[in-house]
């Protein structure tokens, strides 16, 4: 929202913002968990948020799990969550494939089992998962045979991105009405110990750079992502909050959907770039203002515990 | 929109006004893919066209951004075609230019990562310079992967054996700002013969480009230091003397504007004559530098002229 101030929320205003929503949707690196470690406090919130009737869910960018596995993470690492609470890219992805393309037959995918695995799941079948080497000479792989039955080609994150891969899916996008999907465009997969991987924007660079197309992305900050929740939860966007550490998806999808915003500082935005972004002249720039701002979501912890209320 | 100050350029021309060209100019520069061959075939002609412009003591040099190759294996390749005159010197590709970058101007000390195929590796060595070593180790994942240690470059260049462990290994190194970024060339896509393509160097440049943060120095056309390159060694060289014949506009004809050159667009490759019209009617004044000066179908087209110049010389 233009009026986003990135104030800091503490005291009166939790509870005052904490009611006045319904649903709260988080992101996950950087948010709940970093990695493999949980935010401490952040499991507590959850359950906390889900006792005083709140709808919880959490959407994120990665594309490596199924929301099956997502939700044994969630599980395994003390929240309490279930599998269709969680809206991860596979699943999105596929399902915007499947309903907003009415997608029916195969996709050539560059991305993980679990991309594949979410794709079978509404009747699309995936083909290129794994290790794709070269093999023979130029000649031979500017004629690759294509399937005639791919409709589209996806873009996930996927660790054996190969020359092949990316020429494959350059072939098959050369057909005009073959489609173009990608889950991301994040740069990094972080991972624990502020390591990062280069993430799935970098692939899908290399494809769109090749194929001199670019691809229509169903991840944050594409409304996509909060369409998806909105319609199976019935979701009024005014009622809703959307908690991240990235300005540039999760703040930004925030702000295109009508939510209201709240960022952590657990993860990859500081609250010095949501300043510079709230006294900046341009409009895109004002979208990434998140509303509020926390050091961590177990800053939420007093006024859901009823720590703050000076009635009690 | 044309007017009084409609800007000129895309000259098709033949003939005699070719002659007056091939007469006022003494220094060539071709293109190689889509000029004078496709893939293992010369364009008709165009061997005897080079040789003619070589025995009338014109200087010819050939600027190429395919990096796959030394400019030994060019030399093989040239005779093999029919090319008979044609020495190493007379031949700039963006691999060995990219070495000629790391040796002469940056002066690199310490070791460069390289994202490329064997040519590419093989120029560096030849120039003195040291590669971190492309290791089988079976053990490393892109999770967690040894890095060598004093690397002061990244080079990025054609590599069909890419894979997501190089990606991430050269994004490791970039974070060191002091690292150098440099691509070979920024070609989003190479043709091959028949009309097939495939992924180019640009591609894997861009890809990295996000991973890092940062922008490449980009060696090859359309960028000056190739012509550069060519100064260096035909030192007295005049841009005004010069002409640049390609057949794509967004690296040979931008690579000739930018250097001062005078171009010249065949029509055997990459570029159609309506792209470059499009680009001359563009309100945008930057797209102008796409537009060649000359057009000839073929670089064949030259021949007439030589004839004409032998006949005038009887």
């Amino acid at each position: 929202m233009s009026g986003s101030q990135c104030a800091r929320l503490g005291g009166p205003l939790v509870r005052q913002l904490l009611d006045s929503v319904d649903s709260v949707l988080f992101d996950c690196d950087g948010v709940i968990w970093r990695g493999d470690q949980a935010i401490p406090g952040a499991a507590r919130v959850i359950s906390l948020l889900k006792q005083r009737g709140k709808k919880v869910f959490f959407v994120t960018n990665n594309s490596t799990k199924t929301r099956k596995m997502y939700a044994d993470k969630l599980s395994s690492l003390g929240f309490d969550a279930a599998e269709d609470e969680v809206f991860g890219t596979a699943f999105c992805c596929a399902a915007y494939l499947r309903s907003e393309c009415g997608l029916r037959g195969k996709v050539y995918l560059v991305g993980s089992d679990a991309m594949r695995q979410e794709l079978e799941a509404v009747g699309i079948q995936a083909v290129g998962v794994g290790p794709d080497p070269v093999s023979g000479k130029q000649l031979d792989w500017a004629s690759v045979p294509l399937d005639p039955e791919v409709q589209a080609v996806v873009v996930g994150f996927d660790e054996h991105f190969s020359y092949m891969k990316l020429n494959r899916a350059m072939q098959y996008l050369t057909q005009k009405d073959c489609l173009f999907v990608g889950t991301n465009r994040d740069t990094r997969l972080p991972l624990e110990g502020g390591k990062a991987v280069p993430g799935t924007g970098c692939l899908l660079q290399a494809v769109e750079t090749a194929a001199q197309r670019q691809a229509q992305t169903v991840g944050k900050p594409s409304r996509f992502m909060f369409e998806c929740v909105a319609q199976r939860f019935g979701l009024r966007p005014e009622r809703c909050l959307m908690v991240g550490d990235r300005l540039d998806t999760d703040i930004l999808l925030g702000s295109a959907c009508g939510l209201k915003t709240l960022l952590t500082l657990t993860g990859v935005s500081t609250a010095a770039e949501a300043a510079a972004h709230r006294d900046s002249s341009s409009a895109e720039r004002r979208a990434m203002v998140p509303d509020y701002y926390v050091e961590s979501i177990a800053d939420l912890l007093p006024a859901l515990q009823g720590e703050d209320d000076p009635s009690l | 929109m044309a007017g009084a100050f409609a800007f000129k350029g895309c000259q098709k021309i033949r003939g005699a006004q070719i002659r007056v060209l091939l007469e006022a100019k003494d220094f060539f520069l071709f293109d190689c893919d889509g000029v004078i061959w496709h893939g293992e075939n010369a364009i008709t002609g165009a061997a005897k066209v080079v040789n003619a412009l070589i025995r009338r003591g014109k200087n010819v040099v050939f600027v190429t951004n395919n990096s796959t190759r030394p400019r030994e294996n060019y030399v093989n390749k040239f005779t093999r075609l029919g090319f008979t005159d044609v020495m190493l010197d007379q031949i700039f590709s963006s691999s060995y230019c990219s070495a000629l970058y790391l040796r002469d101007v940056v002066k690199v000390r310490g070791q460069v990562f390289v994202i490329g195929c064997e040519g590419l590796r093989l120029e560096l060595l030849e120039a003195g310079i040291p590669c971190v070593e492309e290791e089988d180790d079976p053990d490393a994942t892109i999770y967690n992967c040894a890095l060598a240690p004093d690397v002061k470059a990244v080079l990025v260049g054609h590599d069909d054996k890419l894979t997501f462990l190089k990606l991430a290994k050269a994004s490791c190194y970039l974070r060191d700002p002091e690292c150098l970024f440099l691509a070979t060339d920024n070609d989003p896509w190479h043709p091959l013969s028949g009309g097939r393509i495939l992924p180019g160097s640009g591609s894997l440049t861009a890809a990295l480009e996000v991973a890092s943060g940062r922008k490449a120095t980009v060696i090859g056309k359309p960028s000056r230091f190739m012509f550069e390159c060519i100064s260096s060694q035909f030192s007295g060289i005049d841009p005004a003397q010069c002409l640049m014949v390609g057949d794509r506009l967004e690296t040979d004809m931008l690579f000739g504007s930018n250097c001062g050159l005078d171009t010249m667009l065949t029509l055997t490759g990459v570029s159609q004559i309506e792209e470059a019209q499009e680009y001359r009617s563009s309100d945008l004044t930057t797209n102008h530098s796409y537009v060649p000066d000359y057009v000839v179908d073929t670089i064949a087209d030259f021949l007439p002229a030589f004839e004409e110049i032998e006949e005038q010389n009887d």
